[in-house]
């Protein structure tokens, strides 16, 4: 039985760590760790002991991975960060993805530039993995304006799902040794081609356990008025997959807006998904009025969640790893803004209320129940 | 070695002590600057990683100097060192530039 609600908040002058019975009624924080250096990936592991694992993108000294085993009253670096191999040619320029791999004690990493590393000692160690990290492809990805980052590293039994801005979607069936691009359906905006065979500016992949076959994407929308080379791409931001990601077809009809970076399902039910659409433009909530959007069908169709945000006057930024959901009875939704605050909406984002109001700029947040 | 085999002498910054056991300074013997890093990289590897990225190349933000001069405006890596000098490591106060980050 799950008694504390642990929240790892990465931000742009380090990690903070939140804490909360499981009624949620208030955290308490700690942290900075890492202090001043950014922060955007995080992973709570509850593999055994829960151990809190963090990059630490350092401008001067480089990129290191924090380690908490004590819930994140402490952390240090690890013995060793992912490093390419000295004969590459690339170097480490960020760490964009912390996930579980499947040994006990494995971890995965997703870095920018974009490659997949693995540990098999909890951080210590690393080595390149490369299937992806060495693709044919690899060479012709390009960097989004967020850099060429693979941010999305998604496990299914013998399969791996990796999403890459911009790359896109590639797809192991074979335990990580091999991957193909995968993005049959998934649009892009920016090439003459509207569906390229790879190239796509994936935002965040998401899945469930219970429906293995399932995924939502958030792509990089904002294509509706395009009237040049390959015509209009309206909808190609919030996608659906139901044969583990070879084709996508879109479920963005009825969102103010395809636009967006996270995407995620909620815990107990496959077929409800959220995302926080914002402008193209801007990046900011449409109007100035934050809300999440949730389907409880699947994308077929999507109502607002705003009760408790603000109604005007907020132009929030909501990046890629800044939404999370617990996995309670009730679940709650977080997401952090790129202007410090933390947001938690209870009852599965029916009732919005600001955790924590002046944090730095946060660009992550994981939730797990310990 | 250095001509005469005496020893230069290299500062490391405080956020990096811990890398070298707590050491401000380490002794080197290397005739110029790329060896004297090669012999960080040997005796003192996590240290290192922090002045030098996986390809060999010196920090974006990170500045090398000789005495007063920083190296770039000598030979760079090849910069000669010679009985005495110091070799200063220095963060650069250009590295607070946010990341581009979405």
């Amino acid at each position: 039985m799950a008694e504390r609600v642990v929240l790892m908040i990465g931000t742009r002058k380090g990690v903070f760590v939140a804490e909360s019975a499981k009624t949620r009624r208030s955290f308490t924080l700690r942290g900075p760790f890492g202090t001043g250096v950014a922060v955007y990936s995080t992973l709570i592991d509850t593999r055994g002991t829960p151990r809190l694992y963090a990059s630490s993108c350092n401008p001067f000294f480089g990129m290191k991975v924090l380690r908490s085993t004590d819930l994140g009253k402490t952390f240090k670096e690890t013995k060793s960060a992912p490093a390419f191999p000295k004969d590459d040619g690339r170097a480490l320029a960020n760490i964009w993805a912390l996930e579980t791999g499947a040994g006990k004690k494995e971890l995965l990493c997703g870095v920018e530039p974009a490659s997949l590393f693995k540990s098999g000692d909890g951080g210590d160690s690393w080595e390149l993995v490369p299937g992806i990290s060495n693709h044919a492809h690899s060479r012709q990805w390009q960097p989004g304006a967020g850099g060429m980052c693979m941010h999305t590293v998604l496990r299914d039994g013998n399969r791996v799902h990796i999403g890459i801005s911009t790359g896109g979607h590639y797809l192991s069936e074979d335990g990580g040794a091999s991957f193909t691009a995968s993005n049959k359906g998934v649009g892009a905006g920016f090439t003459p081609d509207p569906y390229p065979e790879f190239g796509q500016c994936v935002h965040k992949i998401a899945g469930h356990k219970d429906a293995p076959g399932r995924l939502y994407m958030q792509n990089h929308g904002g294509w509706a008025e395009w009237d040049g080379p390959g015509g209009r791409r309206p909808g190609i931001g919030v996608l659906r997959s139901d044969d583990h990601g070879k084709s996508w077809r879109s479920i963005a009809k009825g969102l103010p807006s395809d636009f967006g970076f996270p995407i995620v399902v909620h815990p107990h039910d496959p077929d409800t998904v959220y995302v926080l659409p914002l402008e193209p433009a801007t990046r900011t909530c449409p109007g100035g009025s934050p809300a999440v959007w949730c389907s409880e069908n699947g994308g077929s169709s999507w109502k607002k969640l705003a009760h408790g945000l603000p109604k005007k006057e907020s132009f929030f930024t909501v990046q890629r790893d800044a939404m999370d959901i617990d996995e309670l009875a009730k679940p709650a939704l977080y997401f952090g803004t790129t202007t410090g605050q933390l947001w938690m909406g209870r009852d599965g984002g029916e009732d919005w209320s600001c955790v924590f109001d002046a944090l730095p700029p946060i660009h992550c947040v994981k939730v797990a129940t310990v | 070695m250095n001509r005469s085999g005496t020893s230069i002498t290299i500062f490391i910054p405080g956020p990096l002590r811990e890398y070298c056991q707590g050491a401000s300074t380490l002794p080197s013997s290397a005739p110029n600057v790329r060896t004297a890093l090669e012999e960080l990289e040997r005796n003192h590897p996590a240290l290192h990683r922090n002045v030098c990225d996986e390809t060999g190349a010196v920090r974006r933000h990170i500045n090398i100097f000789v005495n007063d001069s920083h190296m770039r405006d000598r030979d760079g890596l090849e910069t000669a060192l010679l009985p005495g000098d110091e070799v200063i490591i220095l963060p650069s106060v250009s590295g607070g530039r946010e990341w581009q980050s979405v």
